[in-house]
């Protein structure tokens, strides 16, 4: 046995050689120009041809080691490792070893490796990786298992060889073939188990023509070739042969795997996927199809049957194939049912949505006004429907904020690990919806929060043990829907906000007075004020003192807004608000001094009248005791208008609005009840303007302004008595 | 979303000589304005126009036009007069003006619009370093008509977004609690 | 290629040719003579085959089932070193079940 080994050895020390010597080449180019693909391949290729040829050998030990070189540059050929000038001294170093634990295999065939060689294996894994090997014999067992291309020689069990079937035709022998040159050219690729000689029973000595040709032959053979160069072998004897190769128990395994990542891009044939999969030859597939076409239309057979029934394939890989065939079909069905829209066409579409509202506003208004009750019905049903094409329009622009979500856990990944600490990313509520058009315009603001949390939220491992916490830090991104907004939340479990140096900085800065009492939330609301960031030493992430105002402006500019709250020690929340998209809404029409203003009807509460037969009404600290709630409010016409003279109509309304935990009331002169908003943007002449959120045109063509609430809310804080700040900050 | 914004490389330059020399005049205050035909998209009767609170009076409100919401500058207010009044002859000029890359529509409320006169470069004066009550960088040059000299305005300056929409903060409106803003908003609290 | 019958009735025979496809008509007429000679032990000296190829192959194993099919026991012997060549690449020893003798100088 170790005698007829002894040619397949040479030529595994010498293509060794060869591969080595160009390995060596390959590295010291790569030390001056370090992104030569090809040379990165060439490296690959070596350690990789070694590793299948140890395995053919059984030189489990080299096998064990070049797998680690093999993995290392996999990484590297897939850009995951950058190469420098050190790996590519430790590769130097690798190609050395290989050479010496070659020639311990080829010298000592069975013996074990000898510390010395198993140490500094280990060592080079060590640093290629950063991590030991848990043993070595885990390694080379995983090794085997994983592999397909290893085969154990000593092991007989002949189920995991290629089976190879040549039946020869009658007129072989007489068209010069020799089957036995074929089988001795197999046998240049690898290694022959076992031969089953048979031919048909029934022939005799008498009647044979000895120069017909009988023979059949069942080749167990074991070998790192594919498929193709199998077939390739016998590509002379085509004609006079009956070939089947069917492929071994482990390279099934092989196939099985590379089905399950075949790309799910395009609908192909079995055959097609089977042979880019290597399982199938394409003269395999032309001769079952050529099989198929010429049987009856009645018995025909689908063709994984026919690779069965003809040994060419083992049925699990069919069946594999003929899943996941079913599966990229039906994800190319799921796919079809998605089209591609130019969302420049979509937002004209909602333009002329927004069109339509207007002109069934006015249509409504002159059968209002011409009293045309037969045309009621059918204009009622037509806003209606008008209604639902809205809500419809709306929604083709509404994305999940997922994906948006998802993308931080590279941010966190990336910049915990710059910063030395240790950063968990959950997401939560990534299914909400809104505009695709305020999903774009929220990535900056939330990588700026994002990275706040990352750099100064959260604290180094060693603070974070110092102060009981675990030390790995947890950021949360959250968003839930609150009436007609979106709420999105970001928090971490960091060291909070230090109010004591806000305030400090704030009076430094000259936003606060030293003897100013301000509450905790206005506190923390500073951090959004221009030129303030408490970080001493700012890093390039985030603190530069630039940047939470301008968070602020950009969620503001979408009719937005942001809140922080903390606690320190603990950790920091910012919240915000957005409104679900920037196209049309339901709104609430009411007229103050004879303005018409819409208020987004999902902000409103409820209405009621403004008597104080009713409420108890406090008419110097403005509020109004609703149903014993304190209720802060405000008169829409004075405060829009308060240069202007006005006498209060008979009865005045009381709009009650909420804007997540605030309430407060509008008083109006009339209400004109619910209409379809389509916001119209005021342009940049009102960029700074707070307080009104956008326009909209009325069915009269007339132009009304949508209040921005929160901002008005703000503002009259800010602006009114101090009586109504206060209460509204209870 | 916003139709009466246009990318700038969409207007089509019209630089032939005649078109150079053509002005807009118009009356405002009992006097004679001008502005290049360039500069004016039309012209539109005045219809309701929607006050938008908490702005500087020179900011008149916005209009419908053709469903897109246009602001309306009083130039009497802006160049420092008293506020138009509206009568029978009052109309808006539409201008367009840049800003930030970008050609956005105003309306101009004038007293009256005269006529289209044409200028001959000869007859176009620099402005005058002083005297006038109206700031020499909103003139872009005198023209003479006749024994008459008209002030033809420079759109870009007078109408300036940038400037609009920062002076409105600090306007008579907003009133003496909002003269600290500059301290910041946390000093009003 | 010779033939002899030796004293207990075993029909021994030498091959001192090659066995392929060229000789292959001559090689089955003497097989067939074999078989039909009704001996109950045919021997078959392998020593001075110089060249075996498939249709030579074919005839041994055709003959060892002729053997079956006769009642006569069939032994290869001396196998030449292009006899073992085929032999091992195709696993025949076993099948034939003879002893082979391997050649001290064989490599």
């Amino acid at each position: 046995m170790m005698s007829d080994l002894n040619p397949a050895l040479e030529t595994f020390t010498q293509e060794v050689d060869e591969l080595l010597t160009t390995m060596e080449d390959a590295l010291l180019v790569l030390e001056l120009t370090p992104d030569d693909v090809d040379c990165i391949n060439s490296v690959f290729r070596a350690m990789h041809t070694i590793k299948g040829s140890a395995g053919l050998f059984g030189f489990d030990d080299v096998v064990a080691f070049t797998h680690e070189v093999e993995t290392l540059l996999d990484k590297v050929r897939n850009s995951e490792r950058q190469i420098d000038v050190e790996l590519i001294a430790v590769l130097l170093a690798c190609k050395d070893h290989t050479v010496q634990i070659i020639q311990h295999a080829l010298s000592n065939e069975n013996e074990p490796l000898p510390i010395a060689l198993q140490q500094q294996s280990e060592a080079l894994i060590t640093q290629l990786t950063g991590s030991s090997p848990i043993s070595k014999g885990m390694t080379s067992t995983q090794e085997k298992k994983t592999d397909h291309f290893v085969v154990d020689i000593n092991s007989s069990d002949s189920c995991d060889n290629w089976i190879i079937s040549l039946a020869f035709k009658q007129n072989a022998l007489r068209n010069g073939m020799d089957p036995l040159s074929f089988i001795r050219y197999l046998q240049t690729l690898g290694k022959i188990i076992d031969v089953i000689v048979s031919m048909p029973t029934s022939l005799c000595m008498e009647e044979l023509e000895p120069e017909d040709c009988f023979l059949n032959f069942k080749i167990a053979f074991s070998s790192a070739v594919d498929k193709k160069t199998i077939e390739e072998v016998f590509e002379f004897a085509e004609d006079d042969c009956d070939i089947t190769i069917l492929p071994p128990h482990s390279r099934q395994e092989h196939y099985l795997q590379l089905l399950e990542h075949f790309p799910e891009d395009q609908l192909k044939h079995l055959g097609e996927m089977l042979i880019e999969i290597g399982a199938l030859t394409e003269k395999e597939l032309d001769c079952v199809l050529r099989e198929q076409r010429n049987e009856h239309k009645a018995i025909i057979k689908p063709v994984g049957e026919m690779l069965i029934a003809k040994n060419i394939l083992q049925r699990p890989v069919i069946e594999q194939a003929l899943i996941k065939q079913e599966a990229i079909k039906q994800k190319i069905n799921k796919e079809a049912n998605y089209i591609r829209v130019d969302a420049a066409k979509l937002g004209y579409l909602i333009n002329l949505v927004g069109e339509l509202v207007i002109s069934d506003a006015a249509i409504r208004l002159m059968v209002e006004k011409h009293g045309l009750s037969d045309v009621n019905n059918v204009v009622g049903a037509m806003s209606h429907r008008v209604e639902e094409i809205r809500d419809t329009a709306l929604q083709l622009r509404m994305v999940q904020i997922g994906e948006t979500f998802t993308r931080f856990q590279r941010v966190v990944h990336d910049v915990s690990k710059e910063l030395g600490k240790q950063i968990q990313l959950q997401i939560t509520g990534g299914e909400a919806e809104l505009d695709k058009t305020i999903v774009e315009k929220i990535n900056d603001p939330l990588t700026h929060l994002v990275r706040n949390s990352l750099d100064h939220g959260i604290e180094t491992p060693e603070e974070r043990i110092q102060a009981g916490k675990p030390e790995k830090g947890i950021i949360q991104l959250n968003a839930y829907h609150d009436s007609g907004h979106i709420v999105i939340q970001i928090s971490d479990d960091g060291k909070g906000i230090d109010s004591e140096k806000i305030v400090a900085k704030a009076i430094s800065k000259g936003l606060l007075k030293p003897d100013q009492i301000v509450s905790q939330t206005d506190i923390y609301n500073l951090i959004f004020e221009p030129g303030l960031s408490t970080k001493e030493e700012a890093s390039n992430l985030s603190g530069r003192g630039v940047g939470m105002d301008v968070v602020k402006r950009n969620i503001e500019a979408l009719r937005g807004s942001v809140s922080v709250d903390s606690e320190l020690g603990l950790g920091t929340t910012v919240t915000i608000y957005l409104p679900l998209t920037l196209a049309i809404i339901d709104g609430f029409m009411v007229e103050a001094q004879k303005e018409r203003y819409i208020i987004p009807l999902n902000m409103v509460e409820e209405c009621v009248e403004m008597s104080s037969t009713e409420w108890k009404i406090d008419h110097v600290q403005h509020y109004v005791n609703l149903r014993g709630q304190v209720l802060p409010y405000l008169r829409l016409g004075d405060f829009l208008h308060n240069n202007k003279k006005h006498q209060p109509t008979q009865r005045e309304s009381l709009v009650v609005v909420r804007f997540g935990e605030e309430k407060a009331g509008f008083v109006v002169d009339e209400l004109h009840g619910e209409n379809q908003t389509v916001i119209k943007p005021l342009g940049m002449l009102f960029e700074n303007l707070k307080g009104i959120g956008g326009a909209t045109v009325l069915g009269s063509g007339d132009v009304a302004l949508i209040l921005d609430v929160q901002g008005l809310i703000q503002y009259a804080k800010k602006r009114v008595s101090p009586a109504l700040a206060l209460s509204m900050n209870d | 979303m916003n139709p009466l914004i246009h990318k700038k490389d969409s207007k089509i330059e019209l630089t032939t000589q005649d078109q150079l020399r053509q002005y807009l005049t118009f009356q405002m205050d009992n006097e004679h304005l001008a502005v290049s035909i360039l500069d004016v998209k039309e012209i539109i009767e005045i219809n309701t126009i929607t006050h938008v609170p908490m702005t500087p009076t020179y900011i008149r409100g916005v209009i419908n036009l053709r469903g897109n919401v246009v602001p309306i500058i009083d130039l009497s207010a802006r160049l420092g007069r008293k506020d138009s009044e509206i009568s029978k002859r009052s109309c808006i000029v539409l201008v367009q003006v840049d800003y930030k890359d970008e050609i956005h529509l105003l309306g101009m409320l004038v007293d009256a619009v005269e006529e289209i006169l044409e200028i001959p470069e000869s007859n176009i004066m620099p402005p005058p370093d002083f005297g006038g009550d109206i700031r020499t960088d909103f003139i872009q040059a005198m023209g003479r008509v006749g024994d008459e000299f008209i002030i033809l305005l420079n759109i870009n300056n007078v109408l300036s977004i940038k400037e609009l929409s920062q002076l409105k903060q600090m306007a008579d409106y907003e009133g003496s609690d909002h003269a600290n803003r500059e301290t910041g908003d946390i000093a009003a609290k | 290629m010779t033939a002899k019958v030796n004293d207990n009735g075993i029909l021994q025979i030498a091959i001192h040719d090659e066995m392929t496809i060229y000789n292959a008509h001559s090689l089955k007429e003497m097989f067939l003579e074999c078989c039909h000679s009704g001996t109950q032990e045919l021997q078959v000296d392998l020593s001075a085959v110089t060249e075996i190829d498939s249709a030579g192959v074919q005839l041994l194993l055709l003959l060892k089932l002729e053997a079956q099919k006769h009642g006569f026991t069939l032994r290869l012997f001396r196998h030449s070193e292009a006899v073992i060549d085929v032999f091992e690449l195709l696993k025949l020893s076993l099948y034939f079940g003879d002893p082979i003798v391997i050649h001290a100088n064989w490599t």
